[in-house]
C-alpha cells in the first residue's frame, strides 16, 4: 500500500467541529418552525395489557389541544426494523412505557396535560419479566397479537401456535432461536485435560445517548418531511410512506447529525406518529423525548444469562465449547432486532477461536414484557465475549499457559471460512500483532510480579481479552455514494449515512479528496437526506468508513476516470500518461503539460458525476476488526472497590484514514466499555416490569472523575478489500473491556467475577466464593 | 385545571435585554431554546443530572434546566452563542473544534461554558482541577481525555494572549 497519501492518514480537524463548538449545528431537536405544535405520547403503566377503550373527550376539550390519535385512528399498516411486525399503535401494549396514544398541542405542557386527561380502560394481562422463566411450559405469552400479514416461510409456525415454546423467538417448534454446532462437544470434553463450568449473568444496559430522540414533521401538499434523530432514515422513509399511504418519493427524511446514537436510534415509531399528527393538523409537529422516554422507548443491550462449559488440553488446544444463552428480547412479536443478535452471539466468538473443533452454542432469545433489545455499540460481541473471554482466561490458568499464547494458539487465520458469515472467507487478521503491541504497551511481563503484590487490602493485577467485531462487512449492508464536480468546479459527496458523532463525513471526504487530488476543504456535500443522497443502510456494524468508504472511493474513482478522459482529449495525451493531484491533471513525464480541474470543467461546461456502490453480498473476502484489551486494576478486597489504573486498547484498524478520529473512537468506546464493566445497569421491577433507574444519573455512566486516561494502540497493516486499507473500529473497543477487567481482577485476587456490572457487592461475593476474603 | 400564571420578565442574555411574557413554570432552558431560538444550549436529562444545558449566570456555571426563567431576572446570562462565533472563536471553542474534543457535540456547549467558568477564575489549572471543575458535565462519547487536553490547551492560549 502506498504511503504517499496527502489527505488520507492525516489528523485533519473534523468538518463539523466548529459548528459543534459554537452551538450552531442544528440537531432535529433544535428545529423550531412557525405555528409548530408539540407532540406527547401517553405511555402504558402496565407491562402487558389490552386496551379496551380510550376516551379522549376531556383531553380534546383542553384549550390548546389540536389532535389526539389512538389505536382506532391509525392505518393498520405494519412496519419494523427488519420485518414488518408492529402497527403505529396497537390495542395490545407490551411493556411499561409502550405507546398507547399521542396528542398534539400548542406547547409541551399542554400536550402532557392532555395525555394525562386521556381515560384509558385496560384489561391487564399476565406478563413475562424473566427470559428463562418465559421458556417454562406454564409461562403466559408475552405477546398475544401476531400480525396476520407477516410472511411465513415453508415450515415456519406462527409464534402463538408454538405451545410451550411460545415465548422463544424463532418459528420452529421446540428449539432455541439459533444453534451453532460443529464436531461433538462430549467427545471434546472427554479428550480435555481440564474442563470448567461457569454461569454468567449480565445486566441490561442503555446506550444513554445524550440527545433525547426528536422529530419535526411537516405535511404539505401531499408530501411529508421529517427531521428526525434516526440512524436509518431510509427505513423511516419507507415506514412513513407506507403508513401514510404516500409514494416513497413524497417522504423526505433528514438525519444529518445525531447527538450520539450508538446503534440504537432505529425504528422511529414516534416519528411515524409525528407524521400522522402533522397530516391530521396541517401544522408542523415536534416531539422531543424526555430522558425517561429515551431510556424506555429505545433498544437496549439485553439482560443475559449464559451456562458455559469449556475444555482444553494441556498443550493449549481448545477442545470444546458448550454454551446455552438466554437473551431478553423484549416485546417484539416476531423478534425485531433480536434474531440477528442471537445469531451473532453464538457464531462470532466461535469464529475467533476457529481452531476449536467441538462447539455447541444455543441461544434462546425470549419475548418478554420489557423494552426492546437492539444493536447497541459492540452489538452481540459485548454480550458474548464477557463469558467466553473469562473462560479462556481461566482455562489458560488451569493448564498453566500464558493467556495471550493460549488464545493465539487457537485463533482464526486469514483464509479461514466463517460460521458468522456463511460462504465468506476471512480476510486479514492482525490480532496477534495487536496483542503483541498492546502487551508491550501495558508491560505484560510485569504481570507475574504484580500478582499478589499487595498494599494492605489492595491487590493489583493485569488482564487481557481478545475480541472480534464487525468492521463494515455486514452481509446485509448496502451503501451507495455520489460524487459530483459541478460546472463551477465545486466537488460534493452525497452519502446517505447519518453522522452520530463519529465524524464519518470527514473521513469519507478525506478519501474522496485523496482520489481526486484535492484538499479536504475542497469537498462539500450533504449526508443522510433522503431527497438528495443515495441509499445507505446506515451507520451500523462499524460499516461507514469501510462500506460507505468503498462506495465513496468508487464514486470518486469514476469521476477521476472521466476527468482523465476529458483531459486526455484536451492535452492530446493518452489518459494512462496522466495523473491527478493538487487540483490539476498532469502529464507524469512532462510537468509543463497540465490542466486545472476548474479549467477542465469550465471547458467541458457540464457537471461530472460518479457513482459508487458497495454491496457486501457480492464480496467473497470478509473483513473483521480485531482487538486486544489490557486492563491493570487495583482491587480493595475489604470494600470490593475496583480501580482501573490503566487500560490499553490495541486495535487492528487496517489503516487509520484520520488517526485523531480513530483514536477518539477507540477512547470513547473503551470508556463506555468501562461503564458496562463496572457501573452501568438498567433495572426493572421483577413483579411489575417498571423501570427502576431510567433517569440519567441512575444509569451510572462514567464521569470525568471515574475514568483513567485510556491508551489507544493502532496497528496499521492494511485491509486489501478497502481502497485505503481501512477497517471500521468505533465499536470494538467497547467489547473487550469488561472481560479484560474481570481477568485482571482474577489475576489480582484469584476471584472469578461472573456478573456485570462488577459493582463492589458483586466483587465481594466473588471474593467470598473464591475463599479469599 | 389551574389557571396559568404569566409573568412579564426581562432577561439579559449575551448582553441583550429581552422583554418576555412567559409561563411561570418555564425554565431558563425552555426560554432560551423555544422563545429565543438559542438552541446551542442543550437538554439531555431534564433534572440537573448531566450538564448538557449548562450556561453561565453572573459568571457561574449553572444548569439552565433547573432554573426557572423568573429566577434569572437581573442576572447576566451567557450561552455558547455569546462567547464566540465561527469568525471569532473563543480559544476554548477553537481547541474543542480542532482536537475532536467534540464528538457528537451534545455536551460540548455545556463543557465549554463550564470550562470557561473555571479558566475565568483560575487561568492556570492543573489537570486534576480541570477534571473536578468539569465533573458536573457528563460526556458519553470521548472518554474525557481529549476534553481535558482541550481545556488545558485553551488555558495556555488564553494566558499567552494576556
Amino acid at each position: 500500500m502506498s504511503a504517499n497519501f496527502s489527505t488520507v492518514g492525516q489528523s485533519v480537524p473534523p468538518i463539523y467541529g466548529i459548528e459543534k463548538a459554537t452551538g450552531t449545528l442544528r440537531f432535529p431537536a433544535d428545529i423550531n418552525l412557525p405555528n409548530m405544535l408539540w407532540m406527547k405520547i401517553l405511555r402504558s403503566p402496565h407491562a402487558h395489557a389490552k386496551i379496551i377503550d380510550v376516551d379522549a373527550t376531556a383531553a380534546g376539550k383542553i384549550p390548546g389541544v389540536a389532535a389526539v390519535i389512538t389505536h382506532k385512528d391509525v392505518p393498520r399498516v405494519l412496519f419494523g426494523p427488519y420485518q414488518n411486525e408492529i402497527y403505529p399503535l396497537d390495542e395490545e401494549v407490551r411493556f411499561v412505557g409502550d405507546t398507547v396514544a399521542v396528542v398534539a398541542a400548542e406547547d409541551w405542557h399542554i400536550a402532557e396535560e392532555a395525555t394525562r386527561a386521556l381515560l384509558v380502560k385496560y384489561e391487564v394481562l399476565p406478563a413475562i419479566h424473566d427470559p428463562e422463566a418465559g421458556t417454562e411450559p406454564s409461562a403466559p405469552n408475552a405477546v398475544l397479537n401476531y400480525p396476520e400479514s407477516h410472511e411465513l416461510k415453508p415450515g415456519d409456525i406462527r409464534p402463538d401456535q408454538l405451545g410451550t415454546f411460545g415465548n422463544v423467538i424463532g418459528l420452529k417448534e421446540g428449539g432455541p432461536t439459533v444453534v451453532n454446532e460443529r464436531g461433538n462437544v462430549e467427545n471434546g470434553f472427554a479428550q480435555s485435560d481440564v474442563v470448567l463450568e461457569r454461569f454468567f449473568r449480565q445486566s441490561e444496559v442503555n446506550a444513554v445517548s445524550h440527545e433525547p430522540r426528536a422529530c419535526v414533521a411537516v405535511y404539505e401538499n401531499g408530501a411529508c418531511t421529517l427531521w428526525c434523530s434516526v440512524q436509518d432514515p431510509y427505513r423511516l422513509q419507507d415506514s412513513t410512506a407506507r403508513v401514510l399511504g404516500l409514494p416513497i418519493e413524497a417522504v423526505r427524511v433528514v438525519s444529518t447529525n445525531l447527538g450520539g446514537a450508538f446503534g440504537v436510534k432505529v425504528t422511529g415509531r414516534f416519528a411515524v406518529l409525528c407524521a400522522l399528527l402533522a397530516r391530521k393538523t396541517g401544522r408542523p409537529v415536534k416531539i422531543w423525548f424526555t430522558r425517561e422516554e429515551e431510556s424506555l422507548d429505545s433498544h437496549n443491550r439485553s439482560a443475559l444469562t449464559h451456562y458455559v462449559k469449556a475444555g482444553a488440553k494441556k498443550d493449549g488446544t481448545l477442545a470444546a465449547i458448550k454454551v446455552r444463552t438466554f437473551l431478553d428480547n423484549g416485546y417484539w412479536p416476531y423478534g425485531g432486532l433480536g434474531q440477528n443478535i442471537a445469531f451473532a452471539i453464538c457464531t462470532r466468538p466461535i469464529d475467533l477461536y476457529h481452531c476449536c473443533p467441538n462447539v455447541k452454542w444455543e441461544v434462546f432469545a425470549v419475548r418478554t414484557n420489557r423494552p426492546s433489545t437492539g444493536p447497541y455499540r459492540g452489538r452481540a460481541d459485548a454480550e458474548s465475549h464477557f463469558p467466553i473471554e473469562s473462560m479462556m482466561d481461566e482455562l489458560a490458568h488451569a493448564i498453566r499457559m500464558d493467556p495471550i499464547e493460549f488464545r493465539l494458539k487457537n485463533r482464526l487465520h486469514e483464509g479461514d471460512d466463517l460460521c458468522s458469515a456463511p460462504n465468506k472467507i476471512m480476510s486479514t487478521v492482525w490480532l496477534e500483532e495487536a496483542a503483541r503491541a498492546g502487551a508491550e504497551k501495558i508491560g505484560w511481563q510485569r504481570r507475574s510480579s504484580l500478582n499478589g503484590a499487595d498494599r494492605g487490602s489492595r491487590k493489583k493485577g493485569i488482564g487481557v481479552a481478545m475480541v472480534i467485531h464487525s468492521c463494515g462487512s455486514n452481509p446485509a449492508g448496502v451503501s451507495e455514494a455520489e460524487v459530483i464536480i459541478d460546472s463551477a468546479g465545486r466537488i460534493s459527496l452525497f452519502s446517505g449515512t447519518a453522522d452520530q458523532g463519529s465524524e464519518q463525513q470527514t473521513t469519507l471526504r478525506q478519501m474522496v479528496a485523496e482520489v481526486l487530488g484535492v484538499s479536504l476543504t475542497d469537498v462539500g456535500g450533504s449526508n443522510a437526506d433522503t431527497s438528495t443522497c443515495p441509499f445507505d443502510s446506515g451507520p451500523f456494524s462499524s460499516r461507514t468508513v469501510y462500506a460507505t468508504g468503498i462506495a465513496a472511493s468508487r464514486a470518486a474513482e469514476e469521476v477521476k476516470k472521466k476527468l482523465l478522459e476529458q483531459a486526455s482529449i484536451l492535452l492530446s495525451e493518452p489518459a494512462t500518461n496522466l495523473d491527478i493531484r493538487e487540483k490539476s491533471i498532469w502529464k507524469r513525464s512532462d510537468l509543463s503539460k497540465r490542466v486545472g480541474l476548474d479549467e477542465l470543467v469550465r471547458i467541458t461546461g457540464s457537471s461530472i458525476i460518479g457513482r459508487g456502490v458497495h454491496n457486501a453480498k457480492e464480496d467473497h473476502l470478509f473483513a473483521y476488526g480485531f482487538a486486544a484489551t489490557f486492563a491493570e486494576v487495583e482491587v480493595d478486597v475489604d470494600t470490593g472497590e475496583v480501580k482501573v489504573l490503566r487500560l490499553v486498547s490495541s486495535h487492528d484498524v487496517g489503516r487509520a484514514i484520520n488517526p485523531m478520529i480513530v483514536e477518539g473512537q477507540i477512547l470513547g468506546g473503551a470508556a463506555q466499555g468501562l461503564g458496562y464493566a463496572l457501573s452501568e445497569g438498567f433495572y426493572f421491577d421483577q413483579k411489575t416490569g417498571t423501570a427502576l433507574n431510567q433517569w440519567f444519573l441512575d444509569l451510572r455512566t462514567p464521569s470525568i472523575l471515574d475514568l483513567p486516561d485510556i491508551e489507544p494502540v493502532m496497528v496499521e497493516l492494511g485491509e486489501p478489500t478497502h481502497p485505503f486499507g481501512a477497517k471500521g473500529c468505533s465499536e470494538i473497543s467497547y467489547v473487550g473491556v469488561a472481560p479484560a477487567v474481570a481477568n485482571a481482577i482474577y489475576n489480582a485476587t484469584g476471584a472469578r467475577v461472573t456478573e456485570l456490572p462488577m459493582t463492589p457487592d458483586v466483587i465481594l461475593k466473588a471474593l467470598r466464593d473464591a475463599g479469599g476474603a | 385545571m389551574e389557571p396559568q400564571t404569566f409573568h412579564q420578565i426581562a432577561l439579559k442574555i449575551n448582553g441583550t435585554v429581552h422583554d418576555l411574557e412567559i409561563d411561570s413554570n418555564w425554565t431558563l432552558n425552555d426560554v432560551l431554546r423555544n422563545r429565543l431560538d438559542l438552541t446551542g444550549t442543550k437538554r439531555a436529562c431534564d433534572y440537573g443530572g448531566c450538564g448538557s444545558c449548562t450556561v453561565l449566570m453572573d459568571g457561574v456555571d449553572v444548569y439552565s434546566c433547573s432554573i426557572l426563567a423568573v429566577e434569572a431576572q437581573g442576572k447576566e446570562i451567557t450561552t455558547i452563542e455569546g462567547i464566540g462565533n465561527s469568525e471569532n472563536l473563543h480559544p476554548l471553542q477553537k481547541s474543542f473544534a480542532l482536537s475532536y474534543a467534540a464528538q457528537c457535540g451534545w455536551c460540548t456547549p455545556g463543557m465549554i461554558l463550564s470550562a470557561k467558568a473555571l479558566l475565568d477564575r483560575n487561568p492556570d489549572p492543573t489537570e486534576a482541577e480541570v477534571r473536578l471543575a468539569l465533573s458536573g458535565v457528563l460526556c458519553r462519547c470521548t472518554g474525557y481525555t481529549s476534553i481535558v487536553q482541550a481545556v488545558l490547551d485553551a488555558g495556555r492560549v488564553m494566558r499567552e494572549a494576556r
